[in-house]
């Protein structure tokens, strides 16, 4: 059978990094296409050049054998080429059917002015949700659909432009498990339909349900495209980690003191299912997990930000009945949250007054700031943790990302915590400043820090941590030792589903 | 670090030099607007004129303090005009009508309107009714209760001494509520640049989750705003009575946006986390010297409502000019 998309050759430059490099790609009709590689692989610079968000640097793009341009997301609708970001693009006020029809509504005339036509916006949308097979309320409000039936809407509206190549960037990433199948099945009856559809996920589990062959990309480059009997969770983790990966080793010569921070069966409906661990003093835990696997939930529980329905937390023996920043900053446990602008800095306020919003206590007396003393620490804590700014003073949003980073750091062990919640530490940051935070991490261990340390990148998780738990789906599903396992393993494991009892 | 040595080298950083500019911007403007006036404003210049400039914003100008708080950590009162009116005809009836001490409705007024205040501020947290609903509530609700007690009229008579508050002099020349006033700012000049509470009401402005992350008492920072809100408000209330003598309903109308204006005209932004109490009180001193000026001018009083609002509206664009493109 002849292609139905033909990509030769595709190279994609963005600033110091190749995104793409020379890839080759192509599609049948009627086939799944699994599309794997780790962060910054260049799966969603693929997907962004199909649906002309980005335009490639070099390389030829045939549809159906003829040779085609993509230049905007205009030129993919009339080629047939639709996506489904992980993003939601509805609007909660709108119909189900409006929505599917977005910005595309039929009108007729009506006394001479021209309103939309309800009944054909149904009609269609209709159209849209028989091809999908399956069955929703035209008139209800998108706001009140749950997670799994948002992404049927947006699969109807992108079905509704009929096109040859669907693509669906992490469709089940935040999907219940037992929506998944529902999801599974939908994708199945698209390709039966003849259309070609690349299906970007982390999930191993799900590619034999789904998917006729996968693509592993990493580096920007085509590592293999094999049929999915192939595709075993171990020669999947090879492809993405490859032989050139080496692990670097920090010192790690801390020694694990005494339980710091105990979790006990903590429960959080459909997010975290009876979560137990316990973190000791002078060790670095690592939680390793996909993206929608909980990690971030469960960080956010501990600290109190989201309302859990039943466990316990204990800090150092005694037990945390009300968890929230305030009473967890109390027993010494600090959290540098996953977002730094929005949630870990005060981007207006200088450098010394975020690095001591979270200790406000120690600089002052009866409430009033010790300005000297405020300086002081500001000014160690800016050496200790090596943060690049011209002076105290100056506004913390002109820092470069590594170093608001270090601010944020900087603020919670301005509070002389005890256990330290780091929640992506090293995301969007330099290789240097990433150096920088782990070196930093291993260093507050030696000094007796509990640390909790999650990252999306797994190998990071497995160079900087002394033990990692495997969470997947709000559970945690295994227990590893860092200097027992290897990254492909790893890896496998975070990307192995558990199947539900 | 190299950079953190250069810091004790530069002991006016750039950021400051910049804020510092921003205000002497308004501080050029109200410098250029005296000159003017001093030139053009018939008796204008009088020690008298003066004198009783800083005193029409006086009442005003200790709301501002409030409200520059409010708008820093990302809310607005439009209420306290109304709260005004309201701590008037309350201190009229019950110390008129109801025969009580004076000093003891005095306090229940200032009291009184703390709670309340307090209590829009809890339910602005507890149900994230935005602030702008909560105090429209009170701008109405607050001027209703004022009619409804007095019936609309105006209560008298005070006690003669009691007129030293609002309408009495220091030294013989220098106005009593224009004493209160500076005290006032300069009370909460030191709260706002050298407390922890100053600095929580700015985090919470400035971004309210880093804040509730950093273990700040969000709730409580903002609730405490609103209840010295209503404080001053009731305060200014009282000294404003015992300038007229009376207890009246029909007092400060329209006087929340006139506070508002003077504290953006001061510079405080109104999206929250940014601004100074400096800023305010020459952000007051400069819609009153142009009230004055216009008054002594012969300008109608309607012209100088379109005057007042242009100025709203050209000191925000100043400010918007002045501030640096971001990325």
């Amino acid at each position: 059978m002849a292609p139905i998309l033909r990509m030769e050759r595709i190279n994609k430059q963005y600033p110091g990094v190749q995104a793409l490099a020379d890839v080759d790609f192509s599609l049948e009709p009627g086939e799944v296409r699994a599309l794997l590689g780790k962060n910054g692989a260049g799966k969603s610079t693929l997907v962004k050049i199909l649906s002309g968000a980005v335009k490639p640097d070099s390389g030829t793009i045939h549809i159906n054998g003829e040779a085609a341009t993509i230049n905007s997301p205009r030129d993919a609708f009339e080629l047939g080429i639709c996506t489904v970001y992980q993003e939601m693009s509805l609007v909660p006020g709108l119909t189900v059917a409006e929505n599917i029809l977005l910005g595309r509504w039929p009108t007729r005339r009506q006394l001479g002015v021209s309103v939309i036509d309800r009944r054909e916006i149904r009609r269609v949308a209709q159209g849209a949700l028989d091809q999908l097979e399956v069955t929703l309320d035209l008139n209800e409000l998108v706001s009140r659909l749950n997670v799994a039936q948002h992404q049927l809407v947006e699969i109807a509206k992108a079905i509704s432009f009929d096109p040859r190549v669907l693509v669906l960037d992490e469709p089940t990433s935040a999907l219940p498990s037992e929506e998944v199948e529902v999801l599974h099945k939908v994708v199945r009856h698209l390709a039966e339909q003849g259309r070609a559809i690349i299906y970007v996920t982390h999930r191993l589990q799900e590619i034999p349900h789904v998917a006729d062959s996968v693509t592993v990309l990493r580096d920007g480059m085509h590592i293999g495209t094999i049929p999915v009997e192939e595709a075993v969770p171990e020669r999947i983790a090879q492809m993405m980690i490859g032989v050139d990966w080496r692990r670097t080793e920090y010192l790690r010569d801390s020694q694990a003191g005494e339980v710091k921070l105990s979790v006990k069966d903590l429960n959080r409906e459909d997010v975290l299912h009876d979560i137990s661990f316990d973190l000791y003093a002078g060790e670095v835990l690592g939680i390793a997990g996909l993206l929608g696997s909980g990690r971030t939930d469960l960080l956010r529980a501990i600290f109190g930000l989201d309302p859990i329905d039943s466990g316990e937390i204990t800090v150092d023996g005694s037990l945390v009945s009300d968890p929230s920043p305030i009473t967890m900053k109390a027993h010494g446990v600090g959290l540098t949250p996953e977002d730094r602008k929005l949630q870990g800095l005060v981007l207006p306020f200088s450098v010394r007054q975020n690095l001591t919003l979270a200790s406000l206590d120690r600089v002052s007396n009866r409430g009033v700031l010790r300005r000297r003393r405020e300086r002081s620490l500001a000014e160690k804590m800016v050496k200790d943790v090596q943060i690049v700014t011209p002076h105290l003073d100056a506004r913390t949003e002109t820092l470069s990302g590594g170093n608001q980073q270090k601010v944020v750091i900087g603020n919670w062990l301005n509070t002389l915590p005890d256990v330290l919640i780091m929640d992506e530490p090293t995301r969007g940051i330099d290789i240097q400043a990433k150096e920088q935070v782990f070196n930093l991490v291993r260093d507050l261990a030696r000094r007796g820090l509990a640390v909790l340390f999650v990252s999306s990148e797994i190998e990071e998780v497995l160079d900087v941590s002394d033990r990692i738990l495997i969470m997947n789906r709000g559970r945690i599903t295994g227990e590893v030792r860092c200097d027992e396992v290897d990254i492909e393993t790893l890896l496998a494991l975070a990307m192995e589903e558990i199947e539900n009892d | 670090m190299i950079e953190t040595a250069e810091a004790k080298a530069r002991p006016m950083p750039l950021d400051q030099a910049r804020t510092f500019l921003s205000r002497s911007g308004l501080l050029v403007g109200l410098i250029l607007l005296f000159v003017l006036l001093a030139l053009f404003a018939p008796n204008f210049l009088t020690t008298r004129n003066q004198l009783n400039v800083l005193r029409a914003v006086a009442f005003n100008g200790i709301i501002a303090c409030a409200m520059t708080f409010i708008i820093i950590s990302g809310d607005i009162d439009v209420s306290v005009g109304s709260a005004v009116a309201w701590a008037s005809s309350l201190l009229g009836v019950l110390a008129i009508k109801q025969g009580w001490p004076l000093w003891l409705a005095v306090i229940t007024v200032i009291a009184q309107q703390t709670v309340v205040h307090g209590l829009a501020g809890y339910i602005r947290c507890k149900w994230n009714v935005p602030a702008f609903v909560v105090t429209l509530t009170l701008f109405m609700s607050l001027r209703g209760a004022a009619r409804l007690i007095t019936n609309a009229y105006p209560i008298t008579p005070f006690p003669d001494e009691f007129n030293f508050w609002g309408g009495g002099y220091v030294a013989g020349t220098i106005p009593v509520p224009a004493i209160i006033m500076v005290v006032t700012f300069i009370i909460f000049h030191f709260i706002s640049t050298r407390t922890v509470f100053g600095r929580w009401v700015y985090s919470v402005g400035g971004n309210e989750e880093s804040a509730r992350l950093s273990g700040i008492p969000v709730w409580r920072t903002r609730i405490l705003i609103f209840a010295i809100t209503g404080l001053l408000s009731a305060f200014s209330g009282v000294i404003l009575s015992s300038r007229i003598m009376s207890g009246s309903s029909n007092i400060a109308e329209g006087l929340e946006f006139d506070v508002i204006a003077a504290v953006i005209i001061g510079g405080t932004s109104l999206a929250g986390g940014e601004g100074s109490i400096f800023g305010t009180f020459l952000g007051v001193l400069f819609i009153g010297l142009l009230s004055n000026g216009m008054v002594l001018l012969g300008i109608t009083p309607f012209a100088q409502e379109v005057v007042r609002g242009l100025t709203i509206l050209f000191a925000v664009l100043i400010s918007v000019w002045q501030k640096p493109i971001r990325k």
